[in-house]
């Protein structure tokens, strides 16, 4: 498939357009949370900032309760990822290595509950809560977003479990390893950049989630940031460079953990759902 | 990241090596129940907190559960009430049409997009690509709620950068223009910034699968003389077609279930003219208390996205069942 010069500039310039596209609204995000009050809320055309200024993170950062749902956020999510990779990596092992009855039909169980529109299940999932008597508090949050990255987690450290030779533990094993102890110095230590991965979607799945933090926290200091973040007309009036400042704070992240296992995405999406 | 031409899904985690199951029979021969003890947490918690829900919601439809209700706890069991309440309900009828074309027309532009950015991809030489796929990269990471206030922000009717720029090319009469005065403007933006967040992880999925399709075929279609209409039939389309079958199903039931952006841009306003059924689900369970007719509603919304999507479930659990060896 040779290509004219005319035909190679016009995709360079199509692929061009493209990244603008994609690329402008975080831009926006960025400029604005460093322009100055006056500069955002000026009637002039300014798609270039003219100053930088860092008085807006200042100004998101010193919001009463942003510290508060801050922490709410990072308990939830830190929780929920630690609870779903130690149940995850016990269901994994004897998915991996183990044949036993059931076994297929749990692997099954686990792709097809990856695909359950979750998000349909506020109502039974509100009243659960309320009559284990957690609605309102932060654990209520911590078990859903355990429950929604479970499924997920298993099906991944499945994979990654599969990926590492039994050969190994069986070697340690001949030098006088018990069963458990193979596992413990052989494989889980093969097995870090998979559990880092796996935490990693969690997290993000964990951290962005809005509809449950805002059905399940009726108390507004038992918020998450996204919550907190989507009411700013109360919290901010028309502070807009405040809000895109908290809205930069709050997508850093979530940014840096999914560029660092951007190249896993693709086949871990596919697997699983873990919504963007 | 590669894709083989029978699977349905391309490379998800790798599937298990072949394993030498007299020997790990062996090793385990004492404690059979060692696999099952290990599983326990993980199915506990998967029957608990997913399928106890599932089985609830079909049994909270069937009631009539309101607030009183719940403080007394009363069970009140009417039937199907809650159903034909929904289904003689005008409002009901105009929300599910209106979240059946929005999810409709949205799950197609998104393919389409990703499909011509996935093609431009292949033909893009390897700089300009980089800078296109770091540009998608970074707008799929971005969370969701982060985008909704930039979008807020850039369509702001007093200040927004949009107005700004169509004045600026001549369309004064957008100074102060509103885009959220009607349902249809409110969901169109809503449907610009679902796509802007959707379209990167459609279109790298579908590159992935281009990159499956070896140049020689291009070549040898190129010297037969197909054109790149009869290329794209010929070579393109039968490797990307299972993974535009899969990639359809998850945005749709990532669409059809959508809560957070919209909720977020408007509450379903203005006048209730951005509703659509998980938001419906919403204002009637959480906000209004009668957990039955939103328990209803909840499971209307279930059958009509079984009823769409089973056949690929299906699919999927047959292509997934050999390799669970």
């Amino acid at each position: 498939m040779r290509k004219s010069l005319a035909q190679r500039i016009t995709l360079s310039v199509l692929g061009v357009l493209v990244a603008l596209v994609f690329l402008f609204p975080t831009y926006w995000m960025f400029t604005t949370a460093l322009k100055t009050p006056g500069e955002i809320l000026s009637p002039k055309f300014d798609l270039l900032p003219s100053s930088a200024t860092l008085s807006n993170f200042a100004s998101a950062l010193t919001k009463p309760g942003f510290l508060t749902y801050l922490g709410n956020s990072l308990i939830v999510t830190l929780g929920a990822v630690l609870a779903a990779l130690v149940v995850g990596v016990l269901a994994a092992i004897p998915l991996a290595r183990f044949r036993f009855r059931g076994r297929k039909g749990f692997l099954l169980l686990v792709l097809v509950a990856q695909l359950a529109p979750l998000s349909a299940l506020f109502i039974p999932m509100y009243l659960l809560m309320r009559d284990i008597g957690l609605l309102n508090t932060l654990p209520s949050l911590l078990l859903v977003y355990f429950a929604t990255s479970l499924p997920f987690t298993v099906w991944m450290l499945y994979g990654f479990v599969n990926g590492i030779p039994y050969d190994l533990e069986e070697a340690a094993m001949i030098d006088g390893c018990s069963r458990t102890g193979a596992f413990r110095r052989v494989t889980l230590p093969l097995l870090g950049p998979g559990l880092v991965t796996t935490s990693v979607f969690s997290f993000i799945t964990a951290w962005n989630e809005f509809l449950f933090a805002l059905v399940f926290m009726r108390d507004q200091a038992k918020q998450t940031l996204p919550v907190w973040l989507s009411s700013f007309r109360t919290a901010f009036s028309v502070d807009w460079g405040g809000v895109m400042a908290a809205s930069v704070v709050y997508a850093i992240p979530a940014v840096v953990f999914f560029l660092i296992v951007q190249r896993k995405l693709v086949s871990g999406m596919t697997a699983g759902a873990v919504k963007g | 990241m590669t894709a083989t031409k029978d699977a349905l899904l391309p490379a998800g985690p790798p599937p298990p090596a072949a394993a030498r199951v007299g020997l790990v029979k062996r090793v385990w021969s004492r404690g059979q129940l060692t696999p099952y003890l290990l599983l326990l947490p993980a199915l506990a918690a998967v029957l608990v907190l997913l399928g106890w829900p599932t089985v609830q919601m079909l049994g909270i439809s069937l009631r009539k559960l309101d607030l009183r209700e719940l403080v007394t706890g009363k069970a009140i069991w009417v039937g199907l009430q809650n159903y034909t309440d929904a289904l003689t309900d005008p409002e009901f009828w105009t929300v599910t049409v209106r979240t059946v074309v929005f999810t409709a027309a949205l799950v197609a532009t998104t393919l389409l997009i990703a499909l011509l950015i996935a093609v431009l991809m292949r033909h893009l030489n390897p700089v300009v690509r980089i800078v296109v796929q770091i540009s998608l990269v970074l707008a799929w990471a971005v969370p969701v709620i982060s985008t909704t206030t930039v979008f807020q922000w850039i369509f702001d009717q007093q200040y927004g950068i949009l107005n700004k720029t169509l004045d600026k090319l001549g369309f004064h009469s957008f100074i102060g223009y509103s885009w959220f005065a009607s349902g249809t403007s409110t969901l169109v933006v809503i449907g610009l910034l679902v796509l802007w967040q959707a379209v990167p992880f459609v279109a790298f999925t579908l590159y992935a699968g281009l990159l499956g399709v070896p140049r020689e075929q291009y070549e040898a279609a190129g010297i037969d003389g197909a054109g790149p209409w009869q290329t794209f039939r010929a070579v393109t389309w039968p490797v990307i077609r299972p993974i535009l079958t899969m990639v359809t199903f998850l945005s749709l039931l990532w669409d059809f279930t959508m809560f957070a952006q919209v909720w977020a841009i408007r509450q379903g306003g203005p006048d209730g003219a951005s509703t659509t059924l998980a938001i419906l689900q919403y204002l009637k369970g959480i906000a209004g208390s009668h957990f039955g007719s939103a328990a209803a509603i909840a499971t209307i919304m279930l059958v009509l996205l079984l009823a769409v999507t089973a056949r690929y479930v299906q699919l999927l659990v047959r292509s997934k069942d050999g390799e669970l060896a």
